[in-house]
């Protein structure tokens, strides 16, 4: 500490000082801030009794008809409830929600992907046309396109011309023919 | 311009020249005073012009002319006007010349289905005539 490196006697005097009222303010070890949830606020284990599912309601601020927690299967969601995955997007946008970015209310239950499903990020809109339209679209573009594509293929376009004559039996050393052997001879006519 | 690919495709595959098979008959079929092509510029030439390898064709000569007039006349564009016009009525000739020779085999195969029809209803077979 450079107090106590400091010699002389007004700062040892100062800092024993300092250190007394801290410790005199100091809270007991394991001890959390009052603006901290406290123990009964956190999610607890998979309610099996009907009070135990009220009590879990009334924890997060929903209806007992409202709310249903996940599955137990050992996947460790304890009782916290079950919302339908809709992300943020489909909330009303003219509503005067309390935190407008996040269209979230204050004290409303927040899903289990809530980091997720916030506008940013995952969208579960539904579409403008219905899914099996666009597909059936899709799907008949694609298969006209390749069966065009295909029909190219085997019957192929081109010009009523013959092919383009090069000197030189067509090439051979430029194309890259062996220079010891004899290249096949290729003569072309004027017509 | 699609003629010959109904022709091909969905009438007489036979009478029309498939054009990846050209030329399927001797060359001095019909015409025996044919000439060579000549070709004026050497390879030597083209290679050392860095010509790439589809323009290396008979319309070569013309071609490095052309070249060496750009490069002479460079950044100026209008300078080779006269010899950019040579090397492409060349190449309108060489593709009249192509035309051509799509035409000589088609009529070529047409004399050789006729041929063939006559000497087979005679019995005899052959395209001598």
């Amino acid at each position: 500490m450079a107090a106590g490196a400091l010699r002389g006697v007004l700062w040892p005097r100062a800092a024993a000082g300092l250190r007394a009222a801290r410790a005199a303010l100091a809270a007991p070890l394991g001890a959390r801030a009052a603006s901290e949830m406290s123990k009964d606020m956190l999610p607890g284990p998979y309610p099996r009794t009907p009070e135990e599912r009220a009590a879990a309601a009334k924890k997060y601020n929903m209806r007992v008809e409202d709310y249903q927690p996940y599955p137990d299967d050992g996947l460790g969601y304890g009782d916290y409830p079950m919302l339908p995955n809709k992300s943020q997007y489909e909330r009303d946008p003219w509503y005067q929600w309390d935190q407008p970015d996040m269209r979230h209310n204050w004290g409303e239950p927040m899903h289990w992907d809530f980091d997720m499903y916030i506008r940013n990020r995952v969208d579960t809109s539904p579409t403008v046309v219905p899914w099996h339209t666009m597909s059936k679209h899709f799907l008949l573009f694609l298969s006209i396109m390749l069966i065009m594509f295909g029909l190219g293929e085997i019957y192929p376009s081109y010009r009523p011309v013959g092919p383009k004559q090069y000197p030189f039996n067509d090439l051979y050393l430029e194309r890259g023919g062996d220079p010891n052997k004899k290249p096949p001879a290729v003569i072309h006519y004027e017509i | 311009m699609g003629a010959h690919l109904g022709r091909r495709y969905l009438w007489d595959a036979e009478a029309e020249p498939d054009p990846l098979h050209m030329p399927s008959f001797p060359a001095q079929l019909g015409m025996p005073a044919r000439q060579p092509r000549v070709m004026v510029a050497s390879a030597s030439q083209l290679a050392d012009a860095r010509v790439p390898l589809e323009q290396r064709d008979f319309c070569g000569h013309h071609l490095l002319r052309l070249l060496r007039c750009q490069r002479d006349n460079f950044p100026v564009p209008w300078g080779c006007h006269a010899l950019r016009h040579a090397w492409d009525s060349c190449q309108h000739q060489d593709y009249v010349m192509r035309m051509k020779e799509f035409e000589r085999e088609r009529r070529l195969r047409l004399r050789q289905q006729r041929l063939r029809r006559r000497h087979g209803d005679s019995g005899d077979s052959g395209d001598s005539e």
